[in-house]
């Protein structure tokens, strides 16, 4: 933790009943700094997110929020937090300005910077055309974005965002990215999305959950080369297969070997190789094969974010369920 | 302050962008009109006692529609999320969403106003015994829409909400009848206390007593008290 630190998530965990949801989760969320936290459903993410808001409180553990502990100093915490949960939470009967006064009032916005604000926040998330509108009547483009508005309404030191691109099409998935990009230049942004090109593009760090555990946290490079350690080296090769599987076991840092017939040419195989994560490990395994066989490809698999994330979450299927 | 206040405005532009509130009120006063009407030319009344025990029953009935919404609606549109992390205290969210409600029993009070035009143009009611029942009817309504807040608050369907706060509202109005059945005088000094209707009656002839008055705000607080309790807990 730094001085920087605007969230802070010490040893939290949260228990519903016997039911625990997320245990031990600690991560930091600096001022400027975009995380993005991915999971699959049931994670934890959201559970994390609401305990971070001040929406409920953790079992154990702190979380604190610009040096307030959410458990004791929600409120005041509150005034420092833009939150957009998985479901807009958006008053129907309502229209979309009448909305954002009543948000922009309760976090303390002067009745005199009320118009200006709403404008700006509008502005940002494209809403300056259904101003008048009843919220019943939006899309759900536009219910997406208006949650989003009242969260930066009042221009809060933490922003979070549950799925905010969720509902959006790509045009206005762009725009979104830009308005979160843009705000967390100077803010703490903690945003939960399944769509790992998102986490990719925009967050500067990723925190993979699962079963509510913290399984990895690193920028989206940090992770790729930490999933390195055991990369893959794909090669295709004419070779009789019992001879070649024993030359590939034979070169150093070739841990597993996997051979499939190639459908297309008889008597070349496709083969994966599960490989240490230094330099030097094709060149070998090209020096061992060549000078024996046919080989016609040689690659070394660079692994994606999501092969990472699923790397993650199927590497500890059941630890959470069983605690 | 503020944040009730913001809270109290938000309600008020909600009920009235809903049809709840106006068919509140119309029901309310179509029906306090009849028996007004009915008290004055068929009953030959020449006060609004009669009006008033009425209006106290029909009020019995329709406290629990105001109130079923409050925070019950909130869950399920899920906007209680939005209302639980702003800066609001659970007192400022239950504040505001009473006196929205308050609100609405002061509309239907107003309406009533009408009824006394034709008793002062016609008669010479007392005007203190009115001013009375009026201030009985509204420390009733407060206590009920209190009650209706409370279930709203623990209960995440409104029709479940007005359903407890309708049987508990006319378990405490007709808890006065169990006197006939009891010896014990402590018994029935306590479920005399504990209703709304002997409080009630008492007002609307004109008696004000601190023990009525006492009653119905403690019974508003202890209910505002539980609300703003649960929204605490419940983090």
């Amino acid at each position: 933790m730094s001085a920087s630190s605007v969230i802070v998530l010490e040893s939290v965990s949260k228990r519903y009943g016997s039911r625990a949801v997320v245990h031990e989760l600690s991560f930091t969320v600096e001022k400027g700094e975009i995380v993005g936290f991915l999971g699959p459903n049931g994670a934890g993410k959201t559970t994390t997110m609401r305990m971070i808001a001040g929406f409920t409180a953790a079992t154990s553990g702190r979380v604190m929020v610009a040096g307030r502990d959410m458990a004791t100093e929600n409120v005041d915490g509150a005034r420092l937090i833009g939150y957009l949960p998985e479901r807009p939470p958006l008053y129907d009967t309502l229209d979309v300005s009448a909305y954002l006064r009543f948000v922009a009032k309760v976090k303390g916005v002067r009745r005199a910077a009320l118009p200006g604000e709403i404008e700006r926040v509008a502005t940002a998330c494209r809403l300056e055309a259904v101003l008048r509108d009843e919220i019943f009547k939006l899309s759900k483009g536009y219910r997406q974005r208006l949650g989003l508005a009242q969260a930066l309404l009042g221009s809060p030191e933490v922003l979070l965002l549950d799925e905010p691109t969720a509902s959006l099409d790509p045009g206005q998935i762009q725009e979104t990215r830009e308005v979160i990009r843009a705000f967390g230049a100077d803010h703490a942004v903690l945003l939960s999305t399944h769509i790992l090109a998102e986490a990719t593009l925009i967050c500067g760090r990723v925190a993979i959950i699962n079963h509510g555990r913290l399984l990895a946290i690193d920028s989206p490079a940090g992770l790729q080369r930490a999933m390195e350690q055991t990369n893959q080296v794909l090669l295709r090769v004419t070779a009789e297969p019992s001879a070649l599987r024993a030359v590939l076991l034979s070169v150093e840092g070739v841990h597993a070997v996997n051979l499939r017939t190639d459908g297309a040419d008889a008597g070349v195989w496709s083969v994966e190789c599960q490989v240490e994560a230094r330099e030097g490990v094709e060149a070998a395994i090209a020096r061992a094969v060549a000078g024996r066989w046919d080989l016609h490809q040689l690659e070394r698999r660079q692994p994606t974010l999501e092969n990472i994330f699923l790397r993650y979450v199927q590497d500890l299927p059941e630890r959470g369920a069983a605690a | 302050m503020s944040g009730t206040r913001a809270v109290f405005q938000k309600e008020i532009a909600t009920y009235f962008r809903s049809p709840i509130a106006y068919y509140v009120v119309a029901v309310f006063l179509l029906g306090s009109g009849y028996f007004f009407l009915y008290n004055i030319f068929l009953g030959g009344e020449t006060a609004m006692a009669g009006t008033f025990q009425n209006m106290g029953v029909l009020l019995l009935t329709l406290a629990p529609v105001i109130s079923m919404r409050l925070m019950a609606t909130e869950y399920s549109a899920g906007t209680a999320e939005l209302l639980l992390t702003l800066p609001l205290t659970p007192w400022q969210i239950v504040l505001g969403k009473f006196l929205g409600a308050a609100t609405i029993l002061l509309l239907i009070i107003a309406g009533t106003l009408v009824d006394l035009i034709p008793l002062y143009f016609f008669g010479t009611p007392e005007t203190t015994t009115i001013l009375a029942g009026y201030l009985g009817f509204l420390l009733l309504g407060l206590a009920c829409l209190a009650v209706g807040l409370l279930f709203s608050t623990v209960t995440h369907n409104q029709i479940v909400a007005a359903l407890l706060t309708a049987a508990v509202l006319l378990g405490f109005w007709f808890v006065g009848h169990l006197q006939t059945f009891q010896t014990s005088a402590v018994v029935r000094g306590l479920v005399g206390y504990l209703s709304f209707s002997l409080h009630f009656t008492d007002f609307i002839q004109g008696l004000v007593r601190t023990e009525g008055v006492v009653f119905y705000v403690v019974v508003a607080a202890i209910a505002l008290t539980l609300s703003a309790g649960y929204l605490q807990w419940r983090r």
